[in-house]
């Protein structure tokens, strides 16, 4: 780890949140799109890892939140919700196909103006 | 020795509990004891009332005359922050000649309105109002402060509004009533906003008036130094007073608003008589003299109110000689009275205008009852082209009302003796020659409206034996043409009857407004109309307000058995019953004396204003230069007599017969009233149509359907617009999304690195 500098960590999670949009905005799959928010939310997940290891841990005599694990603590917390966002959508999604037979997102306009 | 004069409160109680009596116990006295005795409880309390007048007035008169002032309080009125308005009153000369006047011919009218009003089957309500007016009257004139005299202002012109109204089944009456009412709205505009500006003056200067209790608008506290304060500001003085003469105008039916009052002629007779000729329509001229001060003050508004006066006694006169109803003579003459009082107030001499008040209520009075006399003789016609020679047949009447002819006339022997009109005129129009005060950048307007005065004064002569040889006079017995009808087909015959003589005979009471089927409301364009298959109009008594069911009926069978007393070719009139005539025989002899008496070394002078003189005017003088007034009203009124006499001598012209189209143009545009009461009755009617279709296209479709509308439609636009962005694809939410985000995130750093510090 000690060659590896905060901002190689940062870099590829700027890729990784990139392909997470760029997937989110042009794929028609909503399997897909999913697959592209987890790369957002893991994408994040690693900002925050990153961050956390490499902030001190005390400046100037005072004792930074680092001790408290905040930033490996979010992590968790985003997994969690994104584990049980997975499973919501995926339930929805399952339903659109019965009712449908088709998934195609760009099929789904009831909301259009 | 001023709780003596406490007893005031009884001259103001009794007739507040006549009121009361004759309206919670009336109908039950009047089917106990019957309607004698409910006469005798309406009469008693003003007679006790003015027996209690005459005792203070004595006891008032024994003091020294700078002394005449009492006031007695009653209880906290009125009580806002430091001003402090006290329910009192004033024990003086003015309010105590006023009260004579009132309780005195109130008294009288009320035992005559007890036989006039026999048959009526509202007795108790009739005398409920009467009862109520005398005690409006006596808080107008006996206040001591602005506020009790407006209460009064406006309990009299209620009364007045209910007693003109008092035959309410016919639609004309209520109108009349309504016109009343709402031109005398006009008059009270005036009032009240010169009451503000009073009470504005005084406020701002309340350490110059001293008062310590808080009692600025008692007429005790910011009369005496009133003058002192108005005197530095000449141009409020005038609006002030100006302000105050409209309200007068308004009451005393002066030029622009004087044309309520000859519709009040619709109420019954006595009503007429004390309300419309001798005591309301005079408090214009009391209210002059409670405030003469600021009148004093402004000589620009007394020449208006001397030029407003003159041309109303002259305008009226010439309505009346086109007039056939008598009591429309006798109310046009009113105005023109009425007229002469405020010539002599804008003179400055405001006593004087008193003094015709006084002489007037006598005159005026008689001659009401007189006609009402008349009136109940012949079966409830008005029209004097139905009577003559009437003295053979009414002689008590027709001597008294003589009288009362003589005294309006203001005959005199001239340095011997006259009759009660006289002396006023007299005095009127001398004061308004005499005048230096009435002048506007030196025009001597005063000296136009006395030269005018005197005419008048001739022309009132002439109108008034035109009406007195109608009347009882002249060679033929008319009503002796009207076709006699039989008893039983009313509505037929009384066509009969239009065709035959070629004229209508009631035009008021019989002619239906509209006919609609069943019972209900139609509204016909500017009359709400209650009409029943009869085609009669009714109030809204017929659906039982203040009636039961059975009394409905009752009153609807008399009503038809009224109609069947109608003026035809057989009737005998008959002289009137004690209780009528007992009045007119006072009042006959108050006519004579009551002049003489009062002008006997200017005791009513002395009496009204110690001393003669007013606080800035100094000597009013009554008595011009170089002219023998004494002669020429002496001359006025023998030579108005002598025209009318040779043209009415022998009874009714050809030329004011039933067919107008005879008449000449001068005589039958004189009837209309110079077209000016149809001009403003127009203008008021179709412009207050014109404003209210202003308003609702203006006002109500424009701006405020006009903004409800809108904000609709600005909503339905904003969300048109916007539905373009709603486009359904979730891709294009997801850009929105993150554009925002990319947004929000570059506005926070920003701050983050450019913002904070420096």
């Amino acid at each position: 780890m000690e060659g590896v500098p905060l901002i190689a960590y940062l870099l590829l999670g700027m890729f990784m949140f990139t392909t997470g949009v760029v997937g989110v905005i042009i794929r028609r799959n909503p399997i897909v799109i999913f697959m592209c928010i987890e790369l957002m939310l893991n994408s994040v997940n690693l900002t925050f890892l990153a961050f956390a290891r490499y902030m001190p841990m005390q400046v100037q005599g005072v004792t930074l939140p680092q001790a408290t694990m905040g930033g490996q603590m979010m992590v968790i917390f985003v997994m969690a919700v994104a584990a049980a966002e997975v499973a919501v959508g995926l339930g929805i999604i399952m339903a659109i196909f019965r009712l449908r037979n088709n998934i195609d997102i760009d099929e789904m306009n009831l909301l259009k103006g | 020795m001023s709780s003596y004069f406490a007893a005031i409160w009884y001259v103001l109680g009794l007739p507040v509990l006549g009121f009361l009596i004759q309206s919670l116990f009336g109908k039950a006295i009047v089917r106990v004891a019957g309607k004698r005795v409910a006469g005798l409880l309406a009469v008693l309390p003003i007679a006790m009332a003015f027996v209690i007048g005459v005792v203070l007035t004595m006891n008032l008169a024994a003091f020294a005359p700078e002394n005449r002032a009492h006031v007695s309080t009653l209880c906290d009125w009125i009580n806002i922050a430091s001003i402090k308005i006290p329910f009192e009153l004033r024990v003086d000369t003015l309010s105590m000649t006023m009260v004579l006047i009132i309780t005195g011919i109130g008294a009288l009218i009320h035992l005559y309105a007890t036989g006039y009003m026999a048959e009526e089957k509202d007795y108790t309500r009739f005398f409920t109002y009467l009862n109520l007016f005398i005690a409006a009257m006596l808080i107008l004139v006996l206040g001591n402060n602005l506020p009790m005299l407006f209460i009064g202002w406006e309990g009299v012109g209620l009364c007045s509004y209910l007693l003109i109204g008092f035959w309410y089944k016919d639609v004309a009456n209520a109108k009349a009533a309504n016109k009343a009412f709402i031109v005398n709205r006009i008059g009270d505009w005036g009032l009240t906003l010169g009451m503000f500006l009073l009470m504005v003056i005084v406020a701002a200067n309340a350490n110059r008036f001293g008062a310590i209790d808080g009692r600025f608008l008692s007429y005790d506290v910011f009369l005496p130094r009133l003058g002192e304060v108005l005197k530095t500001m000449p141009t409020v003085t005038t609006i002030m007073a100006l302000l105050f003469f409209v309200g007068a105008c308004g009451k005393s039916a002066q030029f622009p608003l004087y044309l309520w009052l000859p519709d009040a002629m619709a109420g019954p007779t006595p009503v007429s008589a004390l309300i419309h000729a001798a005591t309301m329509v005079t408090s214009g001229v009391v209210l002059l003299n409670r405030l003469h001060v600021i009148f004093e003050l402004s000589p620009v508004a007394s020449a208006v109110v001397c030029v407003v006066g003159a041309f109303t006694a002259l305008f009226a006169a010439l309505i009346a000689f086109g007039q056939t109803d008598i009591k429309k003579v006798l109310a046009y003459s009113t105005v023109s009275q009425l007229g002469f009082m405020f010539v002599a107030c804008g003179a400055g001499a405001y006593w004087v205008g008193m003094f015709h008040v006084t002489t007037h209520a006598f005159f005026k009075a008689l001659l009401f009852l007189g006609s009402g006399a008349v009136i109940h003789a012949m079966a409830h016609n008005q029209d004097m082209r139905n009577y003559g020679k009437l003295a053979k047949y009414l002689p008590i009447t027709c001597w008294t009302m003589f009288i009362g002819f003589l005294a309006i006339s203001g005959v005199a022997i001239p340095g011997v003796f006259g009759f009660a009109g006289y002396y006023s005129k007299e005095a009127i129009i001398g004061s308004a020659l005499a005048n230096t005060h009435a002048n506007i950048e030196g025009v001597q307007l005063g000296q136009y409206a006395g030269w005018t005065a005197l005419g008048v004064a001739a022309l009132t002569a002439m109108y008034m034996t035109r009406m007195t040889w109608l009347t009882f006079f002249g060679n033929k017995e008319r009503w002796r043409d009207i076709p006699v009808v039989e008893r039983g087909h009313a509505h037929d015959e009384e066509h009969a009857a239009e065709l035959v003589h070629g004229h209508v005979i009631e035009t008021a009471a019989s002619a239906p407004v509209t006919i609609a089927t069943g019972d209900g409301y139609k509204f016909e364009g500017e009359a709400l109309a209650l009409v029943d298959d009869h085609g009669h109009d009714h109030g809204p008594d017929v659906h039982g307000f203040f009636f039961t069911h059975d009394e409905v009926h009752e009153r609807e069978h008399a009503d038809h058995e009224h109609e069947h007393h109608e003026l035809d070719g057989n009737h005998i009139p008959h002289e009137v019953s004690p209780s009528m005539w007992i009045p007119l025989a006072v009042l006959a002899v108050l006519s004579i004396f009551g002049g003489w008496y009062l002008a006997q070394g200017d005791r009513f002078l002395d009496w009204l204003y110690p001393g003669g003189k007013l606080d800035y005017l100094g000597e009013v003088s009554e008595h011009p230069h170089g002219v023998n007034l004494i002669m020429l009203s002496a001359i006025a009124a023998f030579g108005g007599i002598a025209a009318g006499l040779l043209v009415y001598f022998r009874g009714l012209p050809k030329k004011e017969g039933w067919d107008e189209s005879k008449w000449s143009p001068a005589r039958l545009w004189a009837r209309n009233q110079f077209g000016y009461d149809a001009a403003m009755v127009g203008a008021a009617v179709d412009g207050g149509a014109d404003i209210a279709t202003a308003a609702w296209k203006g006002v109500d479709i424009a701006l405020v359907d006009g903004a409800v509308n809108g904000s609709g439609w600005l909503a339905r636009t904003a969300g048109w617009l916007l539905h373009f962005l709603q486009t359904g694809y979730i891709r294009f939410y997801a850009i929105g999304m993150l554009i925002g985000a990319i947004a929000f995130l570059g506005w926070g750093s920003y701050f983050l690195f450019f913002g904070g510090h420096k």
